[in-house]
């Protein structure tokens, strides 16, 4: 998505009330929550707060009991299937790239499904999304099944991208991955959002991504959601975001991020 | 900055326009995706006339990557791109910075060598398979036989709940398909009896053929696909999720625990509902008697006493344990072939079925020979 779509002033996506429920157990009380155009929204929660029940109702996966979603500024129901491809792109937490297709296959198959392009040039634009995930181009014609943990993160992404998202929602992108393999996607997710202008929402319970790439965090506790930017959230006297961000693990995240900014 | 565009403006068709003429055009609107195509053909006469062109992309309001790179490639062919915005310009260098290479082709081969390498390749298989599942044959036996003489090891929880899953909730299925057959067999045999006057003799057979071969053989079919999947599926996705290293682990072999109840499980069962079809394939034999031949249920059971005898029934019956045996062995040496993925799961499980019925009519036809030879 190019750049000129950048702007932090209106919410591309709204959630509005948003109540879920399974069985009797409320996991969402009413929670209202805006991505701005441009941002990075990082989600973060304990585990089973329901961050990726949110993921799935933001995208429209998943009905919530009560309450709304819109996705710029209409209902998410009513927005048709090829304009919510061309708005949205999703990386699942395990990749759920085709097991049955070949990585650049994978990639073209929501450009065959939604665009004429001859093949030659399909693949000229598979090869691009390949490098602009950071993939060698042999990776294209290999099957996820042989691909590392790192490698499926990295051409989920590259699919996701296919069709030039406005917003990108990832789930969990560093988990089960090695250090270093984590922050090549997080410099990736930073280096995406700043050059292609795209909305990132990513559901995380990474420190690291949330203190270094999010600039806004929402954190699901209590069943209501707190959102704020991290400096802001660090001073929160509410036990587990307290705990959440001054543990021992938050520590070294910390060091991160003053890493980070001191370079940059 | 320009704003977002509204839902009504998203809504419409974006455009691409080429304004200008002679070495200097101009792109307005829009180049995503969607327009590429109109704005290749639109520029690909201009691109063959002259060498040194200029190309104005400053009235364009949106870019995606393939945009981009279709840009760069106009580029890479000497043509100078002009008025380029401050908001695209990151964007542009970004996919120009972006070290391009074609996808590789995948190797071919030639047809009538894949087909030959395929030959090879599935006969090799078909060998290590064999060899497989004689192995596995042995182990489970043996394993089997082990707590079937230690009875106080034998897992009598795991084995019930077995015979609950394989074989109470296989009634009403397995009751239902010996009917049927055995409507099926009633009819063919009433018509192509009839021209000879022996339409009589279709009770004989009905009740010789369900109780000797279809009873059985339609349960064990009937049980491959069911219970034998099932075990496939079951002890794969164990496989898969690491439950089955778990055990390893703990000092407990699978072959006792997954392996061992379900055998002896499916080996009591199989028997119990061959002989539920048997009763089931001549209840529909009664049926059809009354309705095509008006005998009634009463001279139907003398009909079919006089018919068949014991040892009918007893050479059905022998058969379930032997089907039972190898379909449970089949179903878990797939299950326990499972590597990694969840898809592999779905593989072995086809494999698993077809396989397991393929033995079951193999087997049967020897059967039949057998007894035949053996004039019983």
């Amino acid at each position: 998505m190019s750049a000129s779509r950048q702007s932090h002033s209106e919410p591309i996506v709204s959630a509005r009330g948003i109540v879920n429920r399974f069985g009797t157990q409320v996991v969402h009380d009413k929670i209202s929550l805006d991505v701005m155009s441009g941002e990075i929204l990082g989600i973060a929660g304990g585990s089973g707060s329901g961050k990726s029940v949110l993921l799935k109702t933001l995208t429209g996966l998943h009905r919530p009991d009560a309450g709304k979603v819109l996705l710029n500024g209409k209902p998410i129901d009513e927005v048709g299937n090829v304009e919510k491809a061309a708005l949205i792109g999703v990386l699942f937490q395990q990749g759920a790239l085709f097991s049955s297709l070949s990585v650049a296959q994978n990639i073209m198959f929501p450009m065959r499904q939604h665009t004429v392009l001859p093949p030659e040039q399909q693949e000229r634009i598979a090869a691009m999304k390949l490098a602009l995930a950071g993939l060698p181009a042999d990776t294209g014609i290999k099957f996820p099944s042989e691909l590392s943990g790192g490698m499926v993160k990295r051409a989920a992404l590259a699919r996701s991208l296919a069709l030039d998202p406005r917003i990108l929602f990832l789930d969990e992108p560093t988990s089960d991955l090695d250090p270093i393999a984590a922050s090549g996607i997080d410099d990736l997710i930073l280096q995406l959002n700043k050059s292609l202008g795209i909305t990132v929402v990513i559901v995380t319970h990474d420190l690291t991504t949330l203190f270094t790439v999010c600039r806004r965090v929402a954190i699901l506790v209590d069943k209501k959601i707190i959102v704020d930017t991290i400096d802001k959230l660090m001073h929160s006297h509410q036990p587990w975001i307290h705990d959440f961000l001054h543990g021992t693990r938050a520590q070294g995240a910390m060091s991160a991020r003053k890493h980070a900014h001191g370079n940059g | 900055m320009p704003t977002p565009p509204s839902p009504t403006q998203a809504s419409l068709p974006p455009g691409v326009a080429v304004t200008g003429e002679g070495d200097q055009l101009a792109l307005e609107g829009v180049l995503d995706i969607r327009t590429l195509a109109a704005a290749e053909t639109a520029l690909t006469h201009w691109l063959r006339q002259r060498k040194s062109r200029a190309l104005d992309i400053g009235k364009l309001s949106d870019i995606d990557t393939p945009g981009a790179l279709f840009l760069c490639g106009l580029r890479g062919k000497g043509v100078e791109l002009t008025g380029i915005r401050a908001e695209h310009k990151s964007l542009l260098d970004l996919i120009c910075g972006l070290e391009l290479k074609p996808l590789p082709k995948p190797a071919t081969v030639p047809r009538w060598r894949q087909f030959v390498i395929d030959i090879g390749k599935g006969a090799d298989e078909a060998w290590r398979d064999a060899l497989d599942v004689i192995t596995f044959i042995g182990r489970a036996a043996s394993a089997t036989g082990h707590a079937l003489m230690h009875p106080g090891s034998l897992p009598l929880p795991a084995i019930s709940r077995q015979v609950a899953e394989t074989g109470v909730n296989a009634l009403p299925i397995v009751g239902i398909m010996a009917v049927m057959i055995s409507v099926v067999i009633g009819y063919q045999g009433v018509a192509q009896l009839r021209p000879y006057g022996g339409e009589d003799f279709t009770i004989n057979l009905v009740a010789v053929s369900v109780l000797r071969e279809m009873g059985v053989l339609i349960t064990a079919i009937m049980v491959a696909g069911r219970t034998g999947a099932a075990f496939t599926a079951e002890i794969g996705v164990m496989m898969a999720r690491e439950e089955v290293d778990a055990l390893k682990v703990m000092g407990i072999e699978p072959m006792t625990v997954l392996v061992v109840p379900r055998v002896i499980g499916l080996m009591i069962t199989l028997p119990l509902l061959a002989f539920f079809a048997d009763i089931m394939g001549l209840l529909g034999g009664a049926g059809i008697a009354h309705v095509q031949l008006g005998v009634s249920p009463i001279q139907y059971v003398d009909r079919v006493h006089h018919a068949v005898d014991l040892s009918d029934l007893l050479v059905g019956l022998v058969k379930a344990p032997v089907f039972a045996f190898l379909i449970a062995i089949i179903g878990c040496m797939h299950g326990l072939r499972v590597r990694g993925s969840a898809e592999s799961v779905g593989k072995e499980t086809t494999r698993s079925v077809v396989k397991a019925i393929f033995l079951v009519i193999v087997l049967d036809a020897l059967f039949s020979i057998f007894f035949e030879k053996l004039g019983w």
